[in-house]
C-alpha cells in the first residue's frame, strides 16, 4: 500500500471517528424535555415567598395542562394568543382548578402557612384569569 | 515567460470570480433579506438565478462554442458579467437584483467557456492549462462564502458586486495579449460520451456542495448568530483544507482520489448533520473533511471530464453546465426540505425555551419581565426577523445576576441546538449526493481510472 493511500485511509478513519465523537457527545447531553404535566416532577427550588409563589403557579399550570391534555409550555404559549386550541372558558376553568389544587398541595407540604391558604384560594377564585387568557391582561398587569 | 504568467493570473482571477459567484452572496442573504423586506424563499433566488443561468447558458453554448473564437466568447462573457455586476450593485429592488444575477450568470457561462482554451493557449499545454482552470474553479467555489462574508461586513452587500467588476475586467488585459483560433468541428465524439460518468459525478458532488457552501453558512450566521466576518473565519477552513489536499491528490491514483474525496465529503456532511450542539469545533472539523474531499475529488473529476484535444472548449462548457445544473437541482431539493423542517423546529424551540424560562431558578421580579420581552422577540421571529433572545436577559441584569446569566445561556443554547438539529435532514440529503457520486465512481471505475 502506497504512503499516499495510507494517508487517505487515515483521513477517512478520522472522519468516521468525528461521527462517533458527535454521536457520543449527543448521547451524553441532557436536552431540555417537555415533561408530562400529569406526572409529579421535582419541585421548584428555593425558600421564601417568591419560591412558594412560583411552586404554586408552576404546579397550577401543570394541573391545568394535565386537564387539557397538553404540556405546561403549550398552555403558557396559548395565553393571550388568538390561535389557541381551546376556548377561553375551558382554559379559565382548567387554570383555576389547577391553581386551587396547587394551593392545597402547597398547604399540605407546609410551604404555605394554614392561615394564608384561604386568602390565596380567594385570590385564585376571584383573579381575572379570563382576561389573562384572552390577552386583554398581561401577567405584568396581574402582578403589578 | 513572466508576462505569460501574469496573463494567466489575470484570466484565472476572472475565472475565480465567476466560480466563486455561485456562493459568494450566501453570507449577504440576511442583509438582502432585511434590505428588501422580503421572504427567505424569494431572497434565495439571488443565489439560484445565477447558478441556473450559468447551467442553462452553458448547456446552450455547447452547440456553438466550438465555432467561435475562445477569445471572442471570453471577452463577450467578461463584458456581460461586468455590466451585470454593476447592475447588481445598483439594484433598487429584489427582482431587479435577481434579473441582474441571471444576466451575470449568462456572462459567467460565456466567460468560463472561453477561458479554458485561453488558459491552455497561454500556458502552452492542454494538461497544464486544464489543471490551472480546474484548480481555480475548485478553490474559488470553496472560497466564495468566506470572501463574501468579509466584504459584506466590511463594506456592505453592494460591495460584493462592485469588487467583482474590476477583477473580471482584469481578464480583458489578458485577452488582448493572446491569440486563439476557433476549434472547428469538434463533433460529438465517442470520447465525449465517455466523459459523462465524470460529469455525472461532478454534478452530484456540486449538489452535495449545497450542504457545505450554503447550509453550513446559514447555520453559522443565521442560527448561531456569528457576524459575517466571524462566519467567514469559520468556513475558511474549507478552502484551506481544499488547498491542503492538493499534494495528496497528486500522489493518489485517480480512482482513489475520486472515491476517497467523495467518501470524505460524505462523512464531512454527515458530521455537519450530526452536530450535537451549536459547536464551532465540530462544525470546523466537519468542514475540514468536506474541504479535503472537495480538493481530492473535484480536480481529478474535472480533468477526467475535459477533452484535452480538439474537443476542449465543448467539454469544458459541458462540465460547467453540468456541475451548475447539479447545484441548482440540489438547491431545488434541499430548500423545500429545510423550510419544512424549520417551521416545526421553531415551535419545538419555543416550547423548550418556555420550559427553560419557567424552570429557571430566578426570582419572579426578573422572570416575568424577561418572559414578556422574550415573547416579543419570538413574535419578531414569526415576522421573519432574527430574534435576539439574549437581549431580554441582558436588559434585566444578567451581567450582575449569575442565575439569570445561566438561564440566558441555557435558553439560547436550547434554541440553537433545536434549530441546528432541524438542518439534519438537509445535511443528510446533501451527504446522499456525495455518496451517490462515490457509488457512481465505483460503478464506472474503469472509465474513470484511465
Amino acid at each position: 500500500m502506497s504512503r499516499a493511500f495510507l494517508v487517505l485511509v487515515v483521513l477517512v478513519a478520522f472522519s468516521v471517528t468525528l461521527l462517533a465523537a458527535e454521536l457520543a457527545t449527543s448521547a451524553a447531553r441532557a436536552d431540555v424535555e417537555i415533561a408530562n404535566p400529569c406526572r409529579t416532577r421535582a419541585a421548584f427550588p428555593g425558600h421564601g415567598l417568591d419560591a412558594v409563589a412560583q411552586r404554586i403557579v408552576l404546579d397550577g399550570l401543570d394541573g391545568a395542562a394535565c386537564r387539557l391534555h397538553t404540556s405546561r409550555e403549550e398552555l403558557v404559549l396559548s395565553l393571550g394568543n388568538g390561535e389557541r386550541r381551546w376556548d377561553e372558558h375551558t382554559i379559565e376553568t382548567a387554570l383555576r382548578a389547577g391553581l386551587l389544587r396547587a394551593v392545597d398541595a402547597s398547604e399540605q407540604r407546609g410551604d404555605l402557612p394554614s392561615f394564608l391558604a384561604p386568602l390565596v384560594r380567594g385570590v385564585v377564585e376571584r383573579a381575572p384569569l379570563r382576561q389573562l387568557v384572552e390577552g386583554g391582561l398581561t401577567l405584568r398587569d396581574l402582578l403589578g | 515567460m513572466a508576462g505569460r504568467r501574469i496573463l494567466v493570473a489575470l484570466v484565472v482571477a476572472a475565472v475565480g470570480v465567476a466560480f466563486a459567484d455561485s456562493s459568494i452572496v450566501v453570507l449577504a442573504l440576511p442583509e438582502l433579506y432585511t434590505r428588501f423586506d422580503t421572504t427567505i424563499e424569494r431572497v434565495s433566488w439571488v443565489v439560484t438565478a445565477y447558478n441556473a443561468a450559468v447551467a442553462g447558458a452553458a448547456l446552450v453554448l455547447i452547440a456553438v462554442v466550438h465555432r467561435v473564437s475562445a477569445k471572442t466568447v471570453f471577452v463577450a462573457g467578461l463584458l456581460v458579467f461586468t455590466a451585470a455586476s454593476i447592475a447588481c450593485a445598483a439594484a433598487g429592488s429584489l427582482w431587479f437584483l435577481v434579473g441582474a444575477r441571471a444576466v451575470q450568470g449568462v456572462g459567467a457561462a460565456l466567460l468560463l467557456a472561453g477561458s479554458l482554451p485561453l488558459i491552455v493557449s497561454l500556458t502552452g499545454s492542454a494538461l497544464r492549462g486544464a489543471t490551472v482552470w480546474t484548480l481555480a474553479g475548485t478553490l474559488a467555489a470553496a472560497l466564495g462564502p468566506a470572501l463574501g462574508g468579509v466584504v459584506t461586513q466590511a463594506l456592505g452587500w453592494r460591495a460584493i458586486f462592485v469588487v467583482q467588476a474590476p477583477l473580471a475586467l482584469c481578464g480583458l488585459l489578458a485577452a488582448v495579449g493572446v491569440h486563439t483560433a476557433p476549434l472547428l468541428e469538434e463533433g460529438w465524439s465517442r470520447s465525449a460520451s465517455r466523459r459523462l460518468p465524470a460529469n455525472a459525478c461532478l454534478a452530484l458532488l456540486f449538489g452535495a456542495l449545497v450542504g457545505v457552501l450554503f447550509l453550513s453558512v446559514l447555520l453559522v450566521i443565521t442560527v448561531w448568530g456569528y457576524s459575517p466576518i466571524a462566519g467567514a473565519a469559520i468556513v475558511s477552513v474549507l478552502p484551506a483544507a481544499t488547498v491542503a489536499a492538493r499534494p495528496l491528490e497528486r500522489r493518489l491514483p485517480r480512482l482513489a482520489a475520486i472515491c476517497g474525496g467523495a467518501a470524505l465529503l460524505t462523512t464531512g456532511l454527515l458530521g455537519l448533520a450530526l452536530l450535537p450542539f451549536a459547536s464551532v469545533g465540530f462544525c470546523a472539523a466537519a468542514l475540514v473533511f468536506c474541504g479535503l474531499g472537495l480538493g481530492l475529488a473535484v480536480p481529478v473529476l474535472s480533468n477526467a471530464a475535459l477533452e484535452l484535444g480538439p474537443g476542449l472548449s465543448r467539454s469544458g462548457t459541458l462540465t460547467i453546465g453540468i456541475r451548475h445544473l447539479g447545484l441548482v437541482l440540489a438547491i431545488a431539493c434541499i430548500a423545500p426540505l429545510l423550510a419544512s423542517d424549520l417551521e416545526p423546529a421553531g415551535h419545538r424551540a419555543e416550547l423548550r425555551a418556555t420550559a427553560v424560562l419557567l424552570d429557571a431558578p430566578v426570582g419572579l421580579g426578573s422572570k416575568i419581565p424577561v418572559a414578556l420581552d422574550a415573547r416579543s422577540e419570538f413574535a419578531r421571529a414569526q415576522a421573519g426577523e432574527i430574534p435576539d433572545l439574549s437581549r431580554p436577559f441582558d436588559a434585566h441584569g444578567a451581567a450582575h445576576d449569575p442565575a439569570l446569566a445561566a438561564a440566558r445561556d441555557r435558553l439560547v443554547g436550547t434554541i440553537e441546538d433545536t434549530i441546528t438539529r432541524a438542518f439534519r435532514p438537509s445535511f443528510v440529503l446533501s451527504a446522499s449526493f456525495a455518496l451517490a457520486a462515490l457509488v457512481l465512481a465505483f460503478v464506472f471505475r474503469r472509465r474513470l481510472a484511465t
